[in-house]
């Protein structure tokens, strides 16, 4: 018996297999001794599973800067993969011209002088590129051997004197130095790499036509992304890397962080030429050419009247730069979306009035970055549902944040789905969060939607661990609805749950009484079940039932979007879908423009009319901006070298017509869809050519253009043009408007850092 | 999935089981912090695709070496410059009043079970692993792991019971 013992933990487990199974479940039905042992042993592992979760976690910013830093090494791990990918494709071809120069003697009789020229020059270059992709490749280890060295000399310094250096901050300084210098030099590397692959030539174009798609799109994108990335999580607050380093001198701190700096910068310029040379080299006007994120280029009206792209409303890109800013990093320029800065705020276009789900505003003005250019702005309005049509709403969250929510689809689902749905409160919405666990407690009193960001907070600071009593817990989130009670709102209390709601001491019919004697007080309650596993359906149902709401399940972020905001916000629904715009230029007024912003999604001008091509959607009460950079007729396009006028094309004679026929300077056409719908429809609006002076523009106009601005100069785009960092807050501070939640008021505050860092102070 | 998202899923996953089981090794809360961020840099330098399908027992697995060598070093300096220690057995004054008397002496016959015990306890009812993922991350055979919290189990039956047996009595 003794020794068959482990067998029943293992059978109350369940990891108890086939045949060993088979003969236990024989054993079993015939002793009574084991069945009861196999009783308690179940159980005790019950017991063992309920046991009271540790509730302890990283600290959330601890959690923050871990997930930084192995973003950071998992970026540095695929470049390295990219090198050795690249060196191997090297030795490959290097292998191959060996072998054909062996062979070369036989045939060289057939060649003529020049070509046998050309092989010995290749053959010259190839072995000096790899003699310096052996040099570079020996670099890094003396780099990080030097950048390391310091920490020997903080044990000196520990002895000595306390130096006035924050400790922790030199720490996270050497480790970023030491980050960095490897990761520059692995860039390097690569470099040369492509340069002999590129010299190469005929014979390695095969090859080449392997390498190229992933070595230079990837990793010339990554660079200096990846480097930017490095020194902010780096400097940021790793308590590991905090312990590694002892205390250092600070002139030795100065010297390391004005190399890094310097090389830092060195490295953005020669990337940046070299990314736009390469784009330049793809063909400007192919729309593949903006898988990067780089700059739109200025294309020449002529030949290039049609300028098409896909609506966008997302904002991340302006939560991401103002995360990098405030924690005092300069965002890698993939990190800066033009479109998405400008978007992120909120503009007063006017509604839509000819039963349109949205208006369309054309604006011309001249570009405050350049004078000589205009600068004209696309407006879309989509229409507001009358706020009449619905009361203001009054939400209690009532979030289960037991242990068992803790997996990706539980909590965090929650989180995310919640947050959405805050991000589109009207301001007059109130929300309050009650949680319940082992302890239940009000975590955000009922506050008003137009204090988003306390709620977002309250949101984030959500953590799973406990055991459930859920019977608190909605007390208190009925009291707390009938405490902010709306006459004629929206009066609701969202039970959030992945479904192991225990009642504790109210037993189930206490639970449902009082759900019904609330509903009759004008509180309703909607379930919203997440998870798997764990989820009590029928009790959740007969909950929301007798509670006069809606029991819904979350599986994904687009169901909880989908649930959340059709449900809970009737103001939000998509109104509009596949929303595309294109532009027809006049090549009489128009020489060349520039979409600012909108890189990837930019659409072939086929695709306007094909419905079959997905775009963006539009929501009410949306607002989405887009900048045109405009060079008028009869000036040049920046940043492209001159080409002959053609000689064997006349000027088509319905140019010249159009030339008489309009003083137009552009019209705009939209394409979109019910949302509903499979079939588009068309708005079109003609755009005279009128600019009136940046300072008589509207205040909208004025702001968006210094939000581009911004986001020009802070990824050193080549059309930034002149503009100082103050020039850029002035504008901004002189149209601030309303500014309802301040976001624009931040906005200042964030220009200065971006001045501050990007001159190195 | 990119190796960051496999990262991002594993800390939401693991993050809470890892930091108790760290903190049973090292003792303290702040200890165990740096063991489970030091396990997830390592993670991150490692091909996280191909680890996926073990990450579990992977990620226990260095955790253990991380905390051990955290103790080691407190043990270096037993005078502890590191050791803000917080009563990492003290029931958090929120401890649900009902349920909890019967799951604080449990957790108290868990804590003094012998380490190892304890800790097949811990992978198996706190992080949810298989037989074979615990084998993996405590490289021990899969039947000494069976033999083991069998053992673990059993004890603490008999402990349960007696000193429920005693509260009745």
């Amino acid at each position: 018996m003794k020794t068959e013992d482990f067998r029943i933990t293992q059978y109350a487990l369940g990891e108890l297999h086939g045949k060993d199974r088979e003969e236990f479940e024989r054993e079993l039905a015939a002793s009574e001794e084991l069945q009861r042992e196999l009783e308690q042993t179940i159980a005790l592992c019950d017991r063992l599973t309920e046991l009271p979760k540790d509730e302890d976690t990283l600290t959330d910013r601890q959690r923050e800067s871990l997930r930084n830093a192995c973003a950071i090494e998992c970026t540095n791990r695929r470049q390295r993969q990219i090198v050795q990918r690249v060196l191997a494709y090297a030795a490959l071809v290097m292998g191959g011209i060996i072998l054909a120069t062996m062979a070369l003697p036989a045939v060289s009789s057939s060649l003529s002088q020049p070509s046998q020229a050309m092989l010995a020059q290749l053959e010259a270059r190839r072995e000096r590129k790899a003699e310096e992709v052996q040099i570079a490749a020996e670099k890094p280890q003396t780099m990080v051997a030097a950048a390391a060295t310091p920490p020997a000399l903080g044990d000196v310094a520990k002895t000595g004197p306390a130096t006035d250096t924050p400790a922790e901050q030199t720490k996270s300084d050497l480790l970023a130095l030491a980050l960095s210098a490897n990761n520059l030099q692995v860039q390097e590397l690569e470099q040369s790499d492509k340069k002999l692959l590129a010299d190469g030539s005929a014979s390695t174009a095969a090859i080449m036509s392997i390498a190229a798609p992933s070595a230079p799109a990837s990793t010339m994108t990554a660079a200096p992304g990846s480097l930017e990335k490095t020194k902010q999580a780096v400097s940021g607050d790793i308590p590991i890397a905090g312990r590694l380093f002892a205390s250092q001198a600070p002139a030795t701190r100065e010297a390391a962080k004005e190399r890094l700096d310097g090389r830092a910068g060195a490295f953005r310029d020669e990337d940046q030429s070299r990314q736009r040379a390469i784009n330049e080299a793809r063909g400007t006007f192919n729309t593949e050419a903006y898988d990067a994120i780089e700059d739109n280029p200025f294309r020449e009206t002529k030949g290039n009247e049609l300028s098409t792209f896909s609506i966008d409303v997302d904002t991340a890109s302006y939560a991401n730069v103002r995360r990098f800013l405030q924690s005092e990093q300069l965002p890698p320029a993939g990190a800066v979306r033009i479109e998405e800065l400008v978007n992120y705020f909120g503009y007063n276009y006017p509604q839509p009035t000819n039963g349109q789900p949205f208006s369309v505003n054309v604006e011309v003005s001249k570009a405050p970055w350049a004078p000589q250019h205009e600068l004209v702005r696309i407006a879309l309005k989509g229409q507001e549902i009358p706020k009449g049509d619905r009361g203001p709403a009054n939400l209690v969250f009532l979030i289960d944040v037991s242990g068992s929510m803790q997996p990706e689809n539980k909590l965090p689902l929650l989180k995310r789905s919640l947050k959405a749905l805050v991000e589109n409160l009207a301001p007059d919405d109130r929300v309050a969060i009650v949680v319940y666990a082992g302890s239940s407690g009000l975590v955000l009193p009922s506050t008003p939607g137009k204090e988003k960001t306390r709620i977002l907070e309250a949101l984030d600071n959500l953590a799973a661990g406990g055991s459930t009593n859920g019977a608190q817990g909605i007390t208190l989130a009925y009291q707390t609805a009938r405490e902010n009670f709306l006459k004629g709102g929206n009066n609701r209390v969202i039970l959030c749950t992945d479904g192991d709601f225990n009642v504790g001491v109210t037993n189930q019919s206490d639970l449902t009484t009082l759900i019904e004697r609330e509903r009759a007080s004008g509180v309703f309650l909607s379930v919203l079940g997440f998870g798997e596993g764990n989820l009590k359906d029928s009790t959740m149902e007969k909950l929301a039932d007798k509670g006069n709401g809606n029991y819904a399940y979350i599986d994904s972020f687009s169901e909880g979007r989908k649930v959340l905001v059709e449900q809970m916000n009737s103001t939000l629904f998509t109104i509009a879908k596949d929303v595309k715009v294109q532009v027809e230029f006049n090549p009489a007024q128009v020489a060349g423009y520039r979409l600012i912003g909108y890189e990837n999604r930019i659409l072939a001008k086929e695709d306007f009319n094909d419905d079959r091509k997905d775009a963006g959607e539009i929501g009410a009460g949306h607002t989405v901006t887009a900048l045109y950079e405009v060079v008028p007729a009869g000036q040049p396009l920046p940043n492209r070298p001159s080409v002959d006028p053609l000689k064997y094309s006349e000027p088509s004679p319905t140019a010249e017509i159009d030339r008489k026929a309009s003083g137009e300077l552009l019209t705009v056409k939209l394409r979109y869809k019910a949302p509903d719908g499979d079939t588009s429809k068309l708005i079109e609006v003609p755009v005279k050519n009128t600019p009136v002076a940046f300072d008589e523009a509207s205040p909208d106009f004025q702001f968006a253009a210094a939000v581009a601005a911004f986001g020009m100069k802070l990824r050193n785009s080549p059309y930034a043009g002149d503009l100082s960092w103050s020039d850029i807050q002035k504008i901004a501070r002189r149209n601030l408007g309303e500014d309802p939640g301040s976001y624009r008021a931040e906005f200042l505050t964030l220009i200065e850092k971006a001045a501050r860092l990007q001159s190195g102070k | 999935m990119s190796p960051e998202e496999i990262i991002d899923h594993a800390l939401e996953r693991y993050e809470r089981p890892l930091i108790s089981y760290a903190k049973g090794i090292t003792g303290d809360l702040e200890s165990a912090r740096d063991a489970v961020q030091e396990t997830f840099l390592r993670l991150s330098r490692q091909d996280v695709r191909a680890l996926e399908k073990r990450l579990a027992p992977w990620l226990f697995f260095v955790c253990r070496n991380c905390a051990l060598d955290h103790q080691r070093k407190v043990l270096r300096f037993p005078d502890g410059a590191l050791s803000e220690e917080q009563p990492s057995d003290a029931p958090s004054p929120s401890a649900e009043v009902s349920a909890s008397e019967d799951g604080l002496l449990l957790k108290k016959l868990v804590s003094q079970l012998p380490p190892q015990q304890r800790e097949l306890i811990q992978l198996k009812f706190d992080a949810g692993l298989s037989y074979k993922e615990m084998s993996e991350a405590t490289r021990m055979s899969i039947s000494n792991v069976g033999v083991q919290l069998h053992t673990a189990i059993q004890t603490l039956r008999k402990l349960w019971n007696r000193e429920n047996t005693e509260a009745v009595s």
